[in-house]
């Protein structure tokens, strides 16, 4: 079973390989842009890595700043997910940059006024902040798998360790572990600014932009901050039910998470409603056609069956099922991504199909300039390629290390389980 | 019959006498009565033509906007304010600029600088049409500017927004903010791709911002924003616009907003006066009379 996942998702890591080659190469042209709908598919999974990450750095926060111990068995995996959902979110800017071989440019030259310069140091900030806390987190256990593993795989978690070993008695070893409690508090204060920087300033990207009225807005970037506390918690919740095996969960756990999703959806449907009838109620066209476009457009199911019906409604009745099965929270969980998703793309994509100044849509006519985008094949492969790196990446580090410490772990050392408590 | 004729031969003649003597009597009174009248106008008419208003200019302007621009180019580039007047009443939509434009700069397929927006205004019988040439407006506030996470394009001190296409990183972010729709991203296609072979003339070099520059495989400016730059490389050579010499209507005028004894200056001091968006604060250096 766990070799044919791999299988599976090994090759689609491989036509991702073969994508980002073939876009590196070819340039720009391969996609369905226009210069008038200049953003598009990369970007929305761009915004949607990138509140995934905050997302679920901001809940793992939540154990390790605020000390709130019914979430502990989810921490860590918060915290690996927060960092790959970031390698990919930048992953997909990498491959949306007309000169993808600038890229070191935004961080050699610096403008103070450009919102996207400050999102690219407080990414680099945030994915420090991320790998520190990792590294003081999992540094005990992978020092003792250095100890048992042999070969190349002794020389991996050597590399992973930066040369931290277990130390050999064990006043050492509390002394070691107090230290991690200390610092993993003392990164994670400095962590929740910083992911709360990395999205609602990503939303602010958007949210400056004056000439795109339905993104020029200051719930813009709340928006995009709540909904990313949407998605982290469904990932978290879909990941415990997924990979905790079935007698192991805790019940109270999975109850509590889910609660949480729940209000974390009932807040983002009270911004979503504040910010789209404030822009449907009056009859000046900026903000209310594009709206009316998005709900009732070409596209009305993003809106309704995508952002609307998986992104709130399915999760919250399947959530609030009595002794519903764990089957039943990972598929809401797995709905409210989705719906997250459509959420992204709403956010993004609509504000460009209406042309800025009547007229500009037939004054000059070319494909590249239509005021019209639909992903195509080339697009979405690379995408579902790009994710699929993640994904391998993910879990391999899942299955190598102790992340889910209901694992292996437990049972052959005891140390660990203390360990675990301890933190 | 023949005695029959006589007598109406003779009345005939009499009339005829009779009118002759009248109309001859009619004139010579009427002569008489406008003489001194005659005479009193000949006496007060001038001979000599007066001298136009020095003022004035008898020029063509294309030929005052160019030596406007020769001595604006003498003045440090800070002293300098590049401002473009686009008459909408002469405009006549034949698109010479923006088709001029492209061919000064080399545009590829789906990039345009200066499209003319036609509006129809009005219903039968009661229409007209609306023409708006789109440059750049090289705005004193541009948010492109503001939002480009390198500085890659900034505004210059004549008042001219460039793009540095070997800094752009081509994230599109600048297309995204402005208001105007101004710019347009370089896909690296070619017009004559596939017929069968991209013919020679697409690769020959342009001159944009003074660099030469062949689109060739992913170099610059394939891969960077592009938009309406005022050809500063014709500028620096003394050169108009190409848009404002194409332009058959004489509708585009060009030349430095800080020369008050200047064409553009005195053309913007007009109720007809506008800029588009001007609620937004962008403060677009391209005016219009409407
Ligand atoms: S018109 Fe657009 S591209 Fe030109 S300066 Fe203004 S905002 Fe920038
Ligand atoms: S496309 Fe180029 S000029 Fe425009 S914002 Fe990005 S880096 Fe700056």
């Amino acid at each position: 079973m766990k070799r044919l996942y791999f299988f599976i998702i090994g090759a689609f890591s491989l036509v991702g390989l073969w994508a980002i080659y073939y876009r590196l190469t070819e340039g720009l042209k391969m996609t369905a842009l226009t210069s008038n709908v200049s953003w598009g598919l990369w970007v929305v999974f761009y915004i949607f890595f990138i509140g995934l990450s905050a997302g679920s750095f901001l809940l793992s926060t939540m154990v390790y700043v605020f000390n709130m111990k019914q979430y502990e068995k989810i921490g860590k995996v918060a915290l690996l997910s927060a960092f790959f959902s970031l390698v990919a979110g930048l992953m997909f800017i990498f491959i949306d940059l007309g000169h993808p071989e600038r890229f070191w440019h935004a961080l050699v030259y610096r403008q103070p006024t450009s919102i996207l310069s400050w999102e690219i140091h407080f990414y680099l900030i945030y994915m420090l902040i991320i790998v520190a806390e990792l590294w003081f987190l999992l540094r005990e256990d992978i020092s003792r798998l250095v100890i048992k593993a042999k070969g190349f795989k002794k020389f991996v978690f050597k590399l992973v360790s930066i040369g931290y070993s277990i130390p050999d008695n064990s006043e050492k070893l509390e002394r070691d572990r107090k230290q991690t409690h200390k610092w993993m508090k003392i990164l994670g204060i400095i962590g929740i600014p910083t992911a709360i920087g990395v999205h609602a300033g990503t939303g602010s990207l958007f949210g400056v932009i004056v000439a795109k009225h339905m993104w020029n807005s200051g719930l813009t970037p709340i928006l995009f901050l709540v909904s990313a506390l949407v998605s982290g918690a469904a990932l978290m919740l879909l990941l415990y039910a997924l990979l905790v095996p079935k007698e192991k969960q805790d019940n109270t756990m999975l109850k509590s998470l889910g609660g949480l999703l729940i209000l974390f959806i009932a807040v983002d449907l009270l911004i979503v409603a504040a910010k789209y009838l404030v822009g449907l109620y009056n009859y000046v066209p900026d903000e209310r056609q594009v709206l009316l476009n998005m709900m009732f457009g070409e596209r009305w199911y993003i809106f309704w069956v995508g952002q609307i019906m998986l992104g709130a409604i399915i999760p919250i009745l399947l959530l609030s099922i009595k002794k519903g099965s764990s089957t039943l929270k990972a598929l809401a969980g797995l709905s409210t991504i989705l719906g997250i998703f459509c959420v992204r793309w709403n956010l993004v994509v609509p504000a460009y199909l209406e042309s800025p100044m009547p007229g500009l849509e037939t004054a000059f006519v070319h494909d590249r300039l239509l005021f019209e985008y639909t992903p195509n094949l080339f697009e979405w492969i690379t995408s579902l390629g790009l994710i699929s790196i993640v994904i391998l990446l993910f879990s391999l580090a899942l299955n190598s290390l102790p992340i889910m410490e209901t694992k292996e772990g437990k049972e052959d050392n005891g140390e660990t389980a203390d360990g675990v408590q301890a933190i | 019959m023949g005695s029959n004729k006589e007598p109406n031969q003779g009345r005939k003649e009499f009339i005829k006498k009779g009118l002759l003597a009248g109309g001859g009597l009619l004139v010579a009174s009427e002569l008489i009565k406008w003489k001194p009248m005659i005479e009193a106008v000949k006496a007060t008419q001038h001979t000599e033509v007066l001298p136009l208003v020095e003022t004035v200019s008898t020029e063509d302007v294309v030929i005052r906007m160019q030596k406007e621009l020769h001595e604006a180019l003498k003045k440090p580039v800070e002293e300098i304010h590049w401002i473009m007047v686009i008459d909408q009443k002469k405009c006549v939509a034949c698109d010479a600029c923006t088709v001029g434009c492209s061919a000064e700069n080399g545009l590829p397929p789906g990039v345009v600088y200066r499209p003319v927006i036609k509006e129809e205004i009005g219903t039968y019988p009661n229409v007209s049409r609306r023409f708006t040439p789109r440059p750049c407006m090289h705005c004193e506030n541009p948010p492109c500017t503001q939002v480009c996470p390198i500085g890659a394009t900034y505004k210059r001190p004549d008042g001219i927004v460039s793009i540095d296409y070997d800094k752009c990183l081509g994230c599109r972010y600048c297309l995204s903010a402005c208001p105007y729709g101004a710019r347009s991203f370089d896909w690296g296609e070619y017009h004559t791709e596939n017929t069968p072979e991209v013919m020679p003339y697409e690769l020959e070099p342009t001159f944009e911002y003074g660099d030469e520059k062949v689109r060739k495989g992913n170099k610059s400016p394939i891969g960077n924003a592009r938009k309406c730059h005022f050809c500063i490389h014709r500028l620096q050579n003394g050169m108009l616009p190409t848009c404002v010499t194409t332009c058959i209507g004489r509708a585009t005028y060009f030349g430095d907003l800080n020369n008050p004894n200047g064409l553009v200056a005195s053309l913007i001091g007009s109720p007809r006066v506008k800029r588009l968006k001007e609620k937004l604060g962008t403060k677009p250096s391209v005016y219009y009379l409407t």
